[in-house]
């Protein structure tokens, strides 16, 4: 993921105060074998959607609004100037800490594709077990929820939603019950953490996690940071937040293209494009072009 | 008695409006040019001439934006401006909700906020937005006349010149409406225009309705909304589109009609030059229409399927060729088109004899919703055209068509079709046990559900499947039959006992495309007249320029 950035002097600086703060190379948190563990997932996250923004903002490119989803927050919140890179490293390592040792077995989550939310809602509600709890949590798309929780219970979910029509239902890779309840406590500690760190007011405005509003108010988003991963992510609606307050053109940050692919079905009438499918030169270049226009 | 000199001494003022709108203008002197506000001075402006609290119409339809206007407005000081009541058919941009955002307004009364209806959503809950009531078109156009007389009306128009005459061309719409709200109550009357001229091609609202105007920085915003490309028109449309013709518009003699916005309806229109013309049907149906200028009704037009059409509204890229055809669009003497939203709306409402739309719910008993939960969408002008209006006595062979008795009070029927697929995209069933509308009420707290189209008005329903004849029924349980016959294998059509088909077909209740000879093998998209905009373009003798996102050539 950080392969797919340009070799410019803003994104070895966001490297270099990485390995600063890491006492370490970033990139060993980057090798195959190290992005097994959530914490090294998430660094690479952070570090490539940051080296990526600010080599935008070297070459001229300013967005209007931020978006991140769920760890992708964090990215956000730099890029809109409301917490240092290196803040946002400390927080982050923080948070994958945490949510490593939460649930070290027996949990994860799971994606189900086709169905909408009020079904879904209905079969958890049925199927649910205290011994084995399962939440809805990230919308992703109005047919694409997914599904946070102990295996067992989100294992029955899946097989329910799948003979009630859902299209696709399956876990994903992923061993951290993220955006439920069950992180509450990650929640509770990350907020005490992130009140040691300054917030500045935002220079542009961040679509949240959580509400799904356009927040400007630096509280605000600290508590979206903090306590987003311990609820759903209403990633379809903040997305059609930002299309609603006029966005014509999104441009998906490395690694990666999940996030612009639900935005180019959610709204066919913009433009969407990712630095990891269409590369920086030409998201420099139709963002240039696109600004021009307005 | 001595109450009563007392209140004959104080002399009451019958002229509070009128001094009030002095009051305004005076404060203004200095900075306006006659009746011209000068562009870059227009903020300033708005505070003086707006004051907290005021009823505001602003201009936002689906098609034209008073966006000069809407954008200066989000600009005031919510120090000056605070707590005006927006009152807008159509909430449509970023900046309409960003005024409740920055505090300058406080409560809204519309019509139709899809573009804005997550925001409007969240705003709601969030109080930042208090909620008078949601309307359909004419419905919100005649309070203005009632309860909810502007203080103050913000519209668009073409060309103005320095008397206040304004030119509005093919995009009428709904600004005389507007205008004569705020104007003959004393009221303030500010029109943006795109340029200020000697001499108007044609006077649509008379000067001495309007107060100011002022040049915008760039022409309004304007939708090209009702531009359907017909590549994307599917073999399921056009086999509901020759259903339609087949089994309700011959069979009921519909002559007069509106249309929706959707792909079905842009097939209908495409289908009439082709399979239409083979049924022998040209001069007999679809002859005068409600109707935007549909690019999709060239074929039929150019084909002499057409005696008249009345618009909403223009159709960016339909101006030449409309104006080339006056035979059959409402024209000027400039020779450019004259809409009228509100006035469409009443003969879609009135003169018609067939609604035809869509929706994304339908429940057993035919109500129709297009709300999504978490949203909210509003009406628009569907459900003033998709009803059987009571105060209608006018008869036709199709409304007489629809009398199911032999009462001696019977009268006939609007007819109100719905064209759906039995699911939507992402496998989602269109009919459902209950409709998200009634959760949206619970969820918003509004006094009814936001049903679209009531299902005792609906007498037709078309699916991939077949055709309900819901008028015919007679009872709610025959009603509920007819439906889920033709509800495929949703929820709704899942309960349905297929033995039930037979004897509903036998009765007339419903029908199968067999049924109507019609062949689900012959529906294709070879059928279309046209089958791209570019070949729309050829029809219409190059006279047809659409715009840039519609060009593929």
């Amino acid at each position: 993921m950080l392969n797919d950035l340009p070799a410019d002097d803003p994104v070895q600086t966001v490297v270099a105060s990485a390995n600063s703060i890491l006492n370490e190379s970033v990139y060993k948190h980057h090798a195959k074998e190290a992005l097994h563990s959530t914490k090294s997932v998430q660094i690479s996250l952070l570090t490539a959607g940051v080296g990526a923004f600010k080599a935008f903002e070297a070459a001229g490119v300013n967005p209007d609004f931020v978006a991140g989803h769920s760890v992708g927050a964090f990215s956000a919140a730099v890029a809109a100037g409301v917490i240092d890179y290196q803040d946002a490293l400390k927080a982050v390592l923080f948070r994958g800490e945490l949510m490593e040792r939460a649930y070290p077995h027996g949990y994860g989550m799971g994606v189900v594709l086709g169905m909408d939310e009020n079904m879904l809602k209905t079969i958890v509600r049925k199927h649910y077990e205290e011994t084995n709890p399962v939440f809805i949590s990230n919308k992703n798309a109005p047919d694409q929820i997914t599904l946070s929780g102990a295996l067992p219970g989100i294992q029955k979910i899946l097989d329910a939603a799948r003979q009630n029509g859902a299209r696709c239902a399956s876990f994903l890779k992923v061993s951290t019950p993220s955006h439920c309840p069950l992180l509450s406590s990650v929640s509770e500690e990350l907020s005490e953490m992130l009140r040691d760190i300054p917030f500045y007011r935002p220079l542009i405005p961040y679509a949240g996690n959580r509400g799904a509003r356009l927040l400007f108010d630096p509280v605000d988003i600290r508590q979206d940071l903090a306590e987003s991963v311990s609820s759903a992510v209403q990633w379809h609606d903040a997305s059609t937040v930002l299309y609603e307050n006029g966005t014509r053109l999104f441009v998906e940050m490395p690694p990666g293209n999940v996030l612009s692919r639900l935005a180019t079905k959610a709204f066919p009438e913009t433009r969407v494009f990712s630095v990891a499918e269409n590369g920086f030169d030409d998201c420099v270049f139709i963002a240039k072009r696109e600004r021009s226009k307005s | 008695m001595e109450t009563m000199e007392q209140a004959v001494n104080q002399k009451r003022s019958w002229t509070t409006r009128l001094d009030a709108k002095k009051k305004r203008i005076d404060s203004v002197k200095g900075l306006v040019n006659g009746r011209v506000i000068p562009t870059d001075r227009i903020v300033e402006a708005l505070e003086k001439l707006i004051r907290p609290g005021d009823r505001v119409v602003l201009e936002g339809n689906n098609q034209k934006q008073a966006s000069f206007l809407s954008g200066a407005l989000a600009q005031t000081s919510p120090k000056n401006l605070f707590d005006l009541h927006m009152i807008m058919s159509s909430l449509s941009r970023p900046e309409h909700l960003d005024l409740f955002e920055r505090g300058i307004a406080n409560k809204v009364d519309f019509a139709y906020a899809g573009p804005q209806s997550l925001r409007i959503a969240q705003m709601l809950e969030d109080g930042k937005l208090t909620m008078g009531e949601i309307h359909t078109y004419v419905e919100l156009y005649g309070r203005l006349f009632v309860d909810l007389i502007p203080s103050v009306a913000l519209v668009a128009a073409d060309k103005a010149d320095r008397q206040g005459n304004l030119y509005t061309g093919p995009n009428t719409e709904e600004t005389p409406t507007l205008v004569e709200a705020a104007a003959f109550r004393d009221g303030i009357v500010i029109a943006q225009v795109n340029e200020l001229a000697d001499e108007l091609p044609r006077v649509d609202i008379p000067g001495s309705w309007i107060d100011y105007i002022v040049v915008a920085d760039e022409p309004y915003e304007l939708e090209p909304l009702f531009t359907r490309d017909p590549r994307h028109i599917t073999d399921i449309q056009i086999l509901q589109a020759m259903m339609v013709i087949r089994g309700i518009y011959e069979k009921h003699e519909v002559q007069s009609l509106n249309h929706g916005i959707g792909y079905n309806t842009a097939a209908i229109e495409l289908l009439l030059p082709t399979y239409g013309e083979s049924l022998g049907l040209k001069g007999k149906i679809c002859k005068h229409w409600a109707l935007n200028p549909h690019p999709t009704l060239i074929p039929a037009i150019e084909s002499g399927w057409v005696d008249s059409v009345h618009c909403f509204g223009g159709e960016v890229g339909m101006e030449k060729y409309v104006a080339a055809r006056r035979d059959v669009f409402f024209t000027g003497r400039d020779g450019s088109l004259r809409s009228n939203r509100t006035l469409c709306q009443m003969a879609g409402q009135y003169a018609v004899d067939l609604f035809i739309g869509s929706t994304l719910q339908m429940d057993r008993d035919g109500n129709s919703s297009t709300v999504t939960r978490g949203r909210l969408a509003g009406y628009g002008g569907a459900p003033n055209m998709g009803h059987n209006p009571g105060g209608r006595r006018h008869s036709t062979p199709a409304w007489l068509n629809m009398m199911s008795s032999n009462d001696s009070l019977a009268r006939g029927k609007k007819l109100v079709v719905q064209v759906v697929e039995t699911f939507q995209a992402g496998n989602k069933p269109v009919f459902v046990e209950s409709l998200d509308a009634v959760d949206a009420k619970k969820d918003t707290g509004l006094a009814t559900a936001p049903v679209m189209i009531y299902g005792d008005d609906v007498t037709h329903i078309v699916t991939e499947e077949g055709i309900a004849y819901l008028y015919k029924t007679d009872s709610m349980e025959k009603r509920r039959e007819a439906v889920a016959a033709v509800a495929g294998v949703t929820p709704v059509g899942l309960g349905h006992d297929s033995k039930k088909t037979e004897s509903l077909r036998r009765e007339g209740m419903i029908a199968l495309p067999e049924d109507l000879n019609i062949r689900r093998t012959d529906a294709k998209r070879s059928l279309l007249a046209a089958k791209s905009v570019e070949e729309i373009v050829q029809w219409s003798d190059g006279l047809y320029e659409p715009p840039a996102k519609f060009r593929s050539w």
